[in-house]
């Protein structure tokens, strides 16, 4: 029994990880109807920018460590928002009109483009974090939990909250709604649904970037190609949750998390993806929208 | 059909134009990692040989002529390699050095052997790249059965009862812990676990609880550097102490960058040895010469052991005068003795092995550096 809850909060880790980059990839589907394959890169761009930001800045000497770590989060989300608004400009707004495969194609190259470039900029090997969080863990009910990994779980819950909030309760929330059920309808509103798009393309970026930095400061290693294996699960637990929606790929990748550190406690290790996947396609039979997906009635 | 001879033509006239460029200098192949998930260990492999190449062209070259490296990228996937290869035997090369993983080397193998080209794998380690009977193939680093050797006898003489074997799934580590696995039954040790991460990923907490759980008196990884680093670290934070121990895919001074100093120390892992660790002369000018060039000393022995393979061969062609794939494997299979490799003596037998021990074992110590272990 003891496995099992030790191996529950391992899974809500990594699983909190999976769901901040999954609101990326269902914010975008849910209105472009786009699966922004380069959304795994602007993660791993998070990454790489808080390494840079954190070593040439020393913020949390300056400002010490919870101030210096906002501060450095702010900077990250900011800078990869900055990029995702680039990417929508310069590879998905050319394509609006064209057919959804060149889009998708488009969206393919970007994705090797960033992480080549990447590669490039800083170099093939593996880069670390310099070592500036508290490494200590505390025990509750005889379990020892990593105080940093209920931090990185609290951050994650903090920011979806927060966009949860923003989408439903807000003027431009209710805006970005109404485009992801109808475009067109959404504009004869009068709703600048440009506007919008460039919005998700800000909000979408600076979680999946803010997630980049997590992983950076919590497991003190990133790579240029880490985007790929975490844009694989993250759009797994979009899809488990039913893509298009926002809570929904809270769900989703909390589920896929804990699934997987069940499968690898349980079953075989080597299994475990196996496994995820496999209750992927059983939620899929069952429920073909996910989860939390709604049945659209399908128009004609 | 005169469109079909013009055709002809232009492709003759071409070939005459490669073969005259090729008479201006030796071109030597190079199949390395230098994108994926590899690229800083095909990187390093470039820059010994690249390194190496312009020592030989400045001591005159090769048969009075310069020595031009030809680098193809085979982005550590097996598809891309095999294309590699053909690339490589079409542009007139007289050997090809690499590659590094052996699922990688094993798809360019047969290519290469029907092309004529001698080749010199620098890390691939599994053993059936070598028992296929192929004439033109060699490495320079070991075999994955006699890692497992020596593996399994640091395993043993540890006096640990219960031992936990953990791999990536990948060619390479998967054979490692076979073989590993094999001789502690032979000799009657309990494997308590014994099972395969998913490489690449950033968390491994539950694999550790999954481990803790089987309680094993020693971890035997049979993986990767950033896979291990991540795992020492881990199992640092979950306040885990049994030790673990690694094979030769450790070998990167990033191991400790990326576990930090407090929890790498203690970690031991099988290696041939590093130049740093070499006292002859050789290694040392070696050294030297890197460190003066790049800024930094080599980091990875695959990257050293790539060079052995270009000095080798760069041997080879000058002991024969010829540039005949059958010519160099004659002399590489029996000739060729006690050759001062930077890793030690080289010599191939039969095969295409290295012949002689080349495993170390090596331990990190309080300082984040690795001490060769007597």
């Amino acid at each position: 029994m003891e496995q099992f809850f030790q191996q529950l909060t391992n899974g809500l880790a990594v699983g909190s990880i999976y769901a901040l980059i999954a609101l990326g990839y269902t914010m975008v589907y849910g209105v472009l109807r786009l699966i922004n394959f380069a959304h795994g890169d602007l993660f791993t761009y998070g990454g790489y920018l808080g390494m840079t930001v954190l070593t040439s800045f020393l913020l949390q000497d300056r400002l010490g460590l919870a101030a210096g770590l906002l501060v450095l989060a702010l900077m990250v989300m900011g800078l990869v928002a900055v990029i995702g608004v680039i990417l929508e400009r310069a590879a998905y707004r050319p394509l609006r009109e064209s057919p959804r495969l060149s889009a998708v194609v488009s969206a393919l190259g970007a994705s090797i483009f960033l992480q080549n470039a990447l590669m490039l900029v800083y170099g093939a090997r593996y880069q670390v974090y310099p070592d500036i969080l508290p490494q200590s863990s505390v025990s509750i009910f005889g379990l020892d939990v990593p105080i940093m990994r209920i931090a990185v779980v609290l951050t994650s819950v903090a920011m979806m909250a927060g966009l949860y909030l923003f989408v439903q309760k807000t003027k431009t929330g209710t805006a970005i709604r109404a485009a992801a059920i109808d475009q067109g309808a959404a504009r004869l509103m009068g709703i600048d649904v440009d506007r919008v798009i460039r919005l998700v393309f800000v909000i979408g970026p600076a979680l999946g970037g803010g997630a980049g930095l997590l992983v950076g400061l919590y497991y003190g290693q990133i790579n240029f190609t880490m985007g790929w294996i975490y844009g694989m699960k993250a759009f797994t637990a979009a899809i488990l949750g039913g893509i298009g929606n926002i809570p929904g790929a809270m769900v989703g990748g909390l589920l896929l998390g804990v699934v997987e550190a069940l499968g690898a406690a349980y079953l075989s290790i080597a299994w475990k993806d196996a496994f995820a996947f496999l209750v992927l396609i059983l939620i899929l039979i069952v429920r073909p929208s996910g989860l939390l997906g709604e049945r659209v009635a399908e128009k004609v | 059909m005169t469109k079909t001879m013009r055709l002809l033509a232009v492709a003759m006239t071409l070939l005459s134009f490669g073969s005259a460029r090729a008479a201006d200098s030796i071109k030597i192949g190079l199949m390395a990692p230098l994108t994926g998930s590899w690229a800083s260990e095909g990187q390093e492999m470039k820059r010994n040989v690249e390194l190496l190449a312009a020592e030989q062209n400045a001591r005159g070259g090769l048969l009075g002529k310069q020595v031009e490296v030809m680098v193809e990228d085979d982005g550590g996937d097996p598809r891309t390699a095999s294309l590699a290869a053909q690339r490589l035997s079409t542009r007139g090369v007289v050997a090809v050095i690499g590659t590094y993983g052996s699922a990688v080397t094993e798809a360019t193998q047969t290519i290469l052997d029907e092309a004529g080209l001698v080749q010199v794998a620098n890390g691939s380690t599994a053993v059936r790249l070598t028992e296929k009977g192929l004439k033109l193939f060699f490495r320079t680093c070991p075999r994955d059965d006699e890692q497992g050797r020596v593996g399994a006898a640091i395993l043993e003489k540890s006096k640990a009862k219960k031992v936990a074997l953990l791999h990536d799934s990948s060619a390479y580590a998967k054979g490692l812990a076979d073989e590993i696995a094999a001789i502690l039954k032979q000799r009657k040790i309990e494997i308590a676990f014994f099972d395969a991460l998913t490489p690449k990923e950033q968390d491994y907490s539950a694999i550790l609880t999954r481990l803790k759980a089987a309680g094993p008196d020693v971890v035997f990884f049979t993986g990767y550097y950033p896979e291990a680093g991540l795992l020492l670290k881990q199992k640092k934070q979950m306040g885990w102490k049994v030790p673990f121990i690694g094979g030769d895919a450790i070998n990167n001074p990033d191991l400790v960058k990326i576990a930090g100093k407090d929890a790498a120390q203690g970690f031991q892992f099988l290696s041939p040895p590093v130049p740093k660790d070499l006292d002859t002369p050789e290694a040392k000018a070696y050294v030297a010469s890197y460190q003066k060039k790049y800024g930094e000393a080599p980091s990875s022995i695959y990257g050293v052991l790539a060079g052995d393979g270009f000095r080798v061969v760069a041997k080879a062609i000058e002991a024969t005068k010829s540039t005949s794939g059958d010519k160099l494997r004659a002399y590489l299979t029996t000739e060729l003795k006690d050759f001062p490799g930077f890793t030690g003596k080289i010599a191939f037998n039969g095969k295409g092995d290295r012949v002689g021990e080349l495993y170390r074992v090596y331990a990190v110590d309080a300082s984040g550096s690795f001490v060769l272990q007597k």
